[in-house]
């Protein structure tokens, strides 16, 4: 019943006027931002955030979501029609997609994945709704040890997924958690690492590192890397979008199967819906009777790695809003985003913001029912968005980071510091350093460092609350684990080598 | 010139020099934690997380470094041919960040943008100021007066 009565109060938010044009903006926005290859939800969304603080903070989480589900409909556009991604959890979508547009079915792989995606979707709505709850009532529990193993098990898990070298993953983390160490220590009110530079007192500010790694780096990169594809030619009519009966039967239980995998992705810290479409692909090739179909224009290739990357989308809340832990960039720029509205995420967030979490909730039915009819309708417009001349959206993502660090504080030493972290953000991908650990260890930094400081505070110094209290002592040995994966992959692969006869 | 940096500036030595920064930044961060307080009266002080952080960082880094020297040697380049686009965009990012307190955020960014079409997209110069000045409008208006941000001005008074 309090499932019902939430749900009522959250569409009474959510279904207002402004409400609905806030959702409606962030669908159509992040289908855009989908649609053109380079920028991604966690840019697009830190670009928008500093212009939000005199919104009202549910109407702007409600916008941000729809961008972050909008993106991972729209990026489907440019993978089918182009072969190129219009963001990375989109990438799987042009093994299958792009070949289902040259057998002439484009219409039917954009369909499928709209389908897939509002199934997956609203799907993972509904466990959200069911678990998330139960999640931030087992959260109550958590002290100040149960937050800091938490938010150790979540870097630890990065160094599994976070990238192709897991030292260099640890080094983006302790990167990230020594830039939030930068400025007055809360406790002691000790100055740190600011070097009496007055600007850099109250702390690097996340919108200002975030524009820059976020924003002006992917102007870099994308120039570095432009990607061009061709426009599959030919008319898509409205007839075409329709699925045959046997493609249908083919896609039903992948989009099924996406669906757990994109959600049971979303919820694990640095899951993320790149991870889950990823893994969605590689499992229904695997569960396939026919996996030598797949790369040939496999309608399941579209359904499942699509359905995944939004139940992902969706899933990714719980964590956020239950436990105050991002799962994916996105979700790390959203928390940032609570932080500027002065809203801690967490276990109290269910009590004591109701109205955010079930207007937020519930808004995403309305936001997944818009982008199921953008894409059934609209796919021309959308297309017509590749046009814009490269050089404008670069400038227009320079601006708004310029304009998002300049209104931290007012002043250009944080505007520059924005470019200067622009590069940091260039040089890293280049030389193959992930960012998202470091936003993970930059927006978690604090919450890590008090945490730790508190509980050794109550112990005086005692390492063993880590270990006497048995969930955190389940985090801490978790993230043990996450941090040895790499090791124990090493040693396994030196094992499995053959030795070489030298005699 | 260009062409002879490209040749030699391979990925291994990018990615040495980048191996070294971190190292140098692990120890700076180890030094500079060190003067702070590591333990206080009732528990960790300011400077027991950073102190862990920079060891952290030295160790990473001299593991990156000891694994690019024992690497063989690969061919793979650090510039791309479009490398010098990309630099071309930061000088221009740099030349109009240097003349906002002159112009003003909604000019001097309206002049980034019109610079960056004719540069790097060869735009006409029509299009190229028309742009510029739709852009300063634009800024003007949406963040100035609608959202009521307060952006430097600049001689134009915008």
């Amino acid at each position: 019943m309090d499932l019902l009565h939430n749900l009522y109060m959250g569409f009474s938010i959510s279904l207002t006027p402004i409400n609905i044009l806030y959702c409606l903006a962030g669908c159509f926005f992040g289908q855009i931002v989908g649609v053109l290859p380079g920028i991604g939800a966690p840019t697009a969304i830190a670009l928008l955030l500093p212009l939000t603080f005199s919104v009202n903070p549910t109407s702007a989480i409600i916008m941000f979501a729809g961008i972050y589900y909008g993106v991972a409909y729209g990026g489907t556009i440019t993978s089918v029609l182009i072969n190129v991604p219009g963001e990375s959890s989109t990438v799987m979508t042009c093994l299958d997609g792009y070949q289902m547009a040259l057998k002439g079915r484009a219409g039917a792989a954009l369909s499928v994945a709209a389908i897939g995606s509002w199934i997956a979707g609203t799907g993972s709505i509904i466990i959200l709704m069911c678990f998330a709850p139960a999640l931030a009532r087992f959260a109550l529990r958590f002290g100040p040890a149960e937050y800091f193993g938490l938010a150790l098990m979540s870097f630890g898990l990065l160094t599994v997924f976070g990238g192709e070298e897991p030292i260099k993953t640890l080094i983006s983390t302790a990167m990230g958690l020594f830039l939030a160490t930068i400025g007055l220590d809360i406790v002691s009110g000790l100055p740190r690492f600011a070097f009496e530079i007055p600007q850099l007192l109250g702390g690097v500010d996340f919108i200002v590192i975030i524009c820059g790694i976020f924003g002006v780096a992917e102007v870099f990169n994308s120039i570095e890397e432009q990607a061009e594809g061709e426009l599959v030619k030919g008319k898509m009519r409205l007839r075409d979008l329709f699925l045959t009966k046997a493609e249908w039967i083919a896609s039903r239980w992948a989009i099924v199967r996406g669906s757990i995998i994109g959600f049971l992705v979303g919820i694990i810290p640095a899951g993320g819906i790149t991870t889950a479409s990823f893994l969605a692909y590689l499992g229904e090739k695997r569960f396939s009777k026919h996996p030598e179909r797949f790369g040939t224009g496999a309608i399941e290739g579209v359904a499942s790695p699509e359905a995944a990357n939004n139940a992902a989308s969706i899933s990714g809340f719980a964590p956020l809003l239950a436990l105050g832990i991002p799962g994916s960039p996105t979700t790390a720029v959203m928390l940032a985003g609570f932080m500027m509205w002065g809203i801690r995420p967490g276990p109290l967030l269910f009590q004591t913001k109701p109205d955010l979490v079930w207007g937020l909730i519930s808004s995403k039915f309305i936001g997944n029912l818009i982008l199921l009819l953008m894409n059934l309708f609209l796919i021309p417009l959308f297309v017509m968005v590749l046009r814009i001349p490269y050089t404008i959206l670069m400038g227009f993502i320079v601006i708004f980071a310029s304009v998002g660090a300049f209104t931290v504080n007012n002043n250009l030493f944080d505007v520059w510091m924005m470019l200067g972290f622009g590069v940091l953000g260039y040089l890293m991908k280049k030389l193959r350093y992930p960012i998202v650990p470091l936003v993970l260890g930059l927006v978690l930094g604090r919450l890590a460092e008090n945490s730790l400081r508190q509980a050794l505070t109550i112990t005086g110094g005692n390492f063993s609350i880590f270990f006497t209290r048995p969930i955190s002592a389940l985090f801490i040995i978790a993230a043990i684990l996450a941090y040895l994966t790499p090791v124990i992959r090493w040693a396994m692969k030196g094992l499995r080598q053959p030795k070489v006869d030298v005699g | 010139m260009w062409m002879f940096f490209r040749r030699r500036v391979k990925l291994k030595t990018a990615d040495l020099v980048g191996g070294l920064v971190v190292l140098l930044l692990g120890i700076a961060i180890v030094f500079f934690s060190s003067q702070l307080p590591y333990k206080t009266e009732y528990g960790p002080g300011p400077g027991f997380l950073p102190l862990w952080l920079g060891i952290v960082l030295i160790g990473s880094a001299v593991f990156v470094i000891a694994n690019i020297l024992r690497k063989h040697s690969t061919v793979e380049a650090f510039l791309k041919p479009r490398t010098k686009q990309s630099g071309m965009m930061f000088i221009l990012i740099v030349i109009s960040f240097l003349l906002l307190p002159l112009l003003g955020f909604a000019v001097g960014l309206a002049f980034f943008t019109g610079l960056t079409m004719r540069v790097m997209g060869r735009h006409g110069w029509i299009a190229c100021g028309l742009t510029a000045m739709g852009i300063a409008i634009g800024i003007h208006f949406v963040f100035g007066q609608w959202l009521n941000i307060p952006l430097p001005t600049g001689i134009v008074g915008w």
